[in-house]
């Protein structure tokens, strides 16, 4: 056996990590599921009932599948502007300057902020602004949380994205320029093309952040069990409402918390998926 | 090569430490007692030299690591039903540590001080009673100037006991409450937000004017906010402090300390009350348990029913353990053995 | 002008003669835009870190980082009598940081392996399936992974609480995005860099250490640095997992403390609330470092 077969068995075998964390991962959460699968069947994924009450105990995910896609959905759509201009500021216009370098430092260091302190900023900064400019009336709400998300994602949207962007050989953007190119114009045929690979996957992991924030969106949504009926409503994430009740849940409630938590793993797949067939069609 | 020398080297000498280490005690459960725990297990550390880990992460998670054997105590505020006593893998024991109690905190601008009845209370919190000035209000608080000002109901939105205790309470005082929403760690709230943990929910009753909720006493009382007179059983308006959480457990107790205190008839006692209990097996000898680790968890437990402990608590705002609480919980210690043989004396 | 006509409808014809004013002014409010939004994410961030900064700066003193937490009765104390609240967070910091160390052992080398693999199989149906379940895996909430972990760690490998299950957390936590920057930077690189390697006889294995990982270093740094960031703020799988601790632990096989847990704790305690912000000014600051760091790292590469 030659080194070069080594190295392929040895690739090979680290991949097989990601089918073992997430094997081990699946066949927990099913298992913790199948007491309250059986109890409640498919009607779980279109209740909208949660009440713990001994006795009449019913449960049903659907109200926080709501307030998940809402708030992350909303997330990334906040975050997106943010993030490309923000990664374009970075890696073309201000590239190498001093400035791009405190700018990408700053960035980056949001990703280090817990999310409780997240939380506590939203609740004690935020919050007020938002009763103050009168957008609602006690604050909480899917815009709240979903604006905060927005922020914490924003250094996964440009992390990864600044970096592909910047790898771009110089060549052909020389090549564009000396065609007498804008720079709008560099950027939107020879930058966009090259990097978008790039880019996508950077998106896909902000909003996969983002689908799984639990504390912040927690201190900011209200946690009211209900349906959102508006961008200034309350209501509950998928995340968020294991975060709250796991510590004390047990039986019945404890399976359907983990049958959520298997749920949001299910959930994350099939956006992820579509969200690759778009990008593919539009390539 | 060297590298690798260097790295096997490094793991020997972690798991040495790991083996001559002293053996260390871990307890996980309630956030409620947190700080007291946390507090009393420091001074433990330094007069034993025993080392004490405990981690709030719920009650009902606490439990389940004492049933997963990965813990040497369980902590919580709600006792277990027989139904869960018989879901454990061997018989457990409850030993409570200090009480606490339940306060409904408001934010009325130029109001210091109100009075609730139970019925007032239920009705306020199921969303029937909707502003400050309603006449219900007003008779029981005829000297208070209460403004036109709508009701924001603040809730627990993370499972606790606190939430357990509360509920308690208004399913025991009203028979509506009890068949509409019940008791437990988390109930299906008709109106209201909910903000998480006592410092989410203090904190957005002060931001919102007109706000009312529930909090924990400890909380409460360290931070010094304005909290509602509640009418007890015996009919009397009662202020929540120490004094009067204590003496909610006066009355009687069963022999295994298994008793929610809300709504005691004690005359002075306050009536959102309770205990809060450490739990462990019954035998001590499991999982290749030692003795020495069994007798080290006893030894805790001891001290925190003695007077040292008990004064760290009242100091940090719980309410110590009457005397004959006291007295029966050492003697539900004393049951407890290894290999069948009581370890304490 | 009928020039100027028939280039204008042949859209294929991207670069259009630059004295055209529509594309000039495209290009400047392209610009603004990039500039305004870019100043708006700034401006949130300062304000975040300034918030930080006002509240937490007075507590951080040479005791911040070598003392454990005070008991809260010590905290009320202080506060009532208007000094600084004594102690600090020694526990938390050693614990955070071996943690963080253990976990960045585990993960980046099998991180930039599974890129690796990723990259040089990028054809193949089952790499595809692998980076689909790695995109889904950055998705999981974090007390999810911490669940699992407790059930095949703290239950059935360490039998307890400990540091090893909470550095296993954190490294599956880190796991999607060294994978996935390994990869992107790796395509990244020209393949006439890498024909040009193989072209000359080089085994297979130099190619990848001494071709294509010194040249997409710096996006594997990016990676590295970003999971680091994200694992030091986590809160929800340490509780399932590490637990807590009051003292400085290095028993890998019992609880251990950690920043992020020490901030839920004070943040339940009435008392001692002031300290999460210094605690996070912490967790910042060793942000900030390992920034400089790698930045200084990548200008010293002289790529």
């Amino acid at each position: 056996m030659n080194s070069d077969k080594i190295l392929k068995y040895i690739l090979f075998a680290a991949s097989l990590l990601i089918l073992l964390i997430s094997g081990a991962m699946i066949l927990s959460l099913v298992q913790g599921s199948l007491p309250s699968f059986r109890q409640f069947g498919w009607k779980f994924l279109i209740s909208d009932k949660w009440d713990p009450t001994r006795g009449r105990e019913q449960y049903g995910a659907l109200l926080f599948i709501a307030g998940t896609l809402f708030t992350s959905i909303l997330a990334l759509i906040l975050a997106i502007p943010l993030a490309f201009s923000t990664s374009l500021f970075v890696a073309e216009y201000f590239r190498n300057t001093g400035m791009a370098s405190v700018v990408s430092t700053l960035v980056d260091l949001l990703a280090g902020i817990p999310s409780i302190i997240y939380g506590l900023w939203g609740f004690y900064i935020l919050r007020p602004f938002i009763v103050d400019i009168g957008l609602s009336s006690q604050g909480y709400g899917i815009f709240t949380s979903g604006l905060i998300l927005a922020i914490m994602i924003i250094p996964y949207a440009t992390s990864l994205s600044n970096t592909t962007i910047m790898m771009i050989p110089n060549e052909l953007k020389e090549a564009a320029y000396s065609l007498g190119a804008t720079r709008l114009e560099v950027i939107w045929n020879v930058i966009l093309p090259n990097a978008r690979s790039g880019m996508t996957a950077s998106y896909i992991l902000a909003f996969g952040r983002a689908l799984g924030e639990t504390l912040a969106v927690t201190m900011l949504i209200g946690n009211s069990n209900n349906m959102p009926t508006g961008l200034f409503s309350t209501g509950n994430t998928m995340a968020s409402v294991i975060a709250n009740q796991f510590g004390e849940a047990s039986g019945l409630q404890l399976s359907s918390l983990i049958e959520i938590g298997l749920l949001l793993f299910v959930i994350t797949t099939i956006i992820n998926a579509i969200g690759k067939y778009i990008i593919k069609k539009f390539a | 090569m060297k590298r690798n020398n260097l790295f096997l080297a490094l793991i020997a000498v972690l798991y040495v430490i790991g083996t001559t280490a002293k053996a260390q005690l871990s307890g996980a459960g309630a956030t409620f007692p947190l700080p007291f725990y946390n507090m009393a297990f420091q001074q433990y550390s330094k007069t034993s030299g025993e080392k004490v880990t405990y981690g709030g992460v719920g009650s009902g998670a606490g439990i389940k690591s004492l049933s997963d054997k990965v813990v040497d105590f369980g902590a919580s505020d709600a006792f277990l039903s027989d139904k869960e006593m018989a879901a454990m893998p061997a018989p457990v024991v409850h030993i409570p540590t200090c009480s606490g109690a339940v306060v409904v905190a408001f934010n009325l601008p130029g109001v210091e001080s109100i009075k609730l009845t139970s019925a007032v209370l239920v009705d306020i919190f199921m969303g029937k009673i909707k502003n400050w000035n309603d006449a219900s209000l007003k008779s029981i608080n005829p000297s208070v100037k209460f403004p036109d000002l709508a009701i924001t109901v603040v809730y627990r939105s993370d499972g606790s006991g606190t939430t357990n205790m509360f509920t308690d309470y208004l399913t025991k005082v009203s028979k509506e409450w009890a068949s509409k929403l019940g008791s437990g760690k988390t109930v299906n709230w008709l109106t209201g937000i909910g903000a998480k943990g006592n410092p989410g929910v203090a904190g957005t009753i002060s931001q919102t004017k007109g706000a009312i909720g529930y909090v924990g006493s400890e909380y409460s009382f360290a931070q010094k906010i304005p909290t509602a007179y509640l009418q007890n059983k015996a009919g009397k308006f009662i202020k929540p402090t120490l004094a009067t959480v204590s003496a909610a457990g006066k009355g009687t107790i069963p022999t295994d300390t298994r008793i929610m205190l809300t709504n005691s008839d004690a005359t002075l006692a306050y009536p959102i009350s309770g205990f809060t209990w450490l739990l462990i097996y019954k035998e001590q000898n499991y999982n290749n348990r030692s003795l020495a680790q069994a007798e080290a968890t006893l030894k805790l437990i001891d001290w925190m029913l003695e007077k040292d402990a008990q004064t760290i608590a009242s100091q940090v705002n719980y309410a110590q353990l009457p005397a004959g609480v006291v007295k029966q919980a050492k003697a539900i210690l004393r049951t407890v053995t290894y290999n069948g043989k009581p370890i304490l004396k | 002008m009928t020039q100027m006509n028939v280039l204008l409808e042949n859209k294929k014809m991207n670069f259009i003669p630059y004295f055209f004013k529509g594309r000039k002014v495209k290009n400047g409010l392209f610009l603004s835009a990039v500039i305004f939004f870019s100043l708006i994410t700034i401006s949130m961030v300062l304000l975040i870190i300034g918030t930080m900064i006002f509240k937490g700066y007075h507590q951080i003193n040479f005791a911040f980082f070598t003392q454990t937490p005070p008991n809260t009765f010590e905290a009320m104390m202080a506060k009532s009598s208007g000094k600084l609240i004594p102690g600090g967070i020694a526990n938390g910091i050693t614990g955070s940081l071996y943690m963080v160390a253990l976990a960045s052992v585990i993960a980046i080398p099998f991180g930039v392996l599974i890129g690796i693999y990723l990259y040089e199989n990028r054809k193949k149906r089952y790499a595809g399936i692998i980076r689909d379940i790695t995109d889904v895996l950055q998705g999981v909430p974090s007390i999810v992974i911490g669940l699992i972990v407790y059930l095949w760690v703290v239950v059935h490998i360490t039998n307890g609480y400990s540091i090893f299950a909470g550095s296993v957390a954190l490294s599956i936590m880190m796991l999607p995005l060294i994978v996935r920057s390994t990869e992107e930077s790796l395509k990244m690189i020209p393949d006439s860099l890498k024909e040009a390697a193989i072209a000359l006889g080089t085994p297979y294995y130099k190619v990848v250490w001494r071709v294509l990982i010194p040249t997409s270093f710096t996006g594997l740094m990016t990676g590295i640095l970003l999971a680091i960031s994200r694992i030091l703020g986590e809160t929800a799988p340490l509780m399932l997992t590490a637990l807590g601790n009051p003292a400085i632990n290095w028993n890998i096989v019992k609880p251990g403390a950690a920043v992020p847990l020490l901030i839920w704790q004070f943040y339940n305690d009435p008392n001692m609330v002031d300290l999460i912000w210094s605690s996070t000014l912490f967790l910042m600051g060793f942000v900030l470092i390992l920034n400089l760091l790698a930045k200084w790292i990548a200008a010293r590469r002289k790529f």
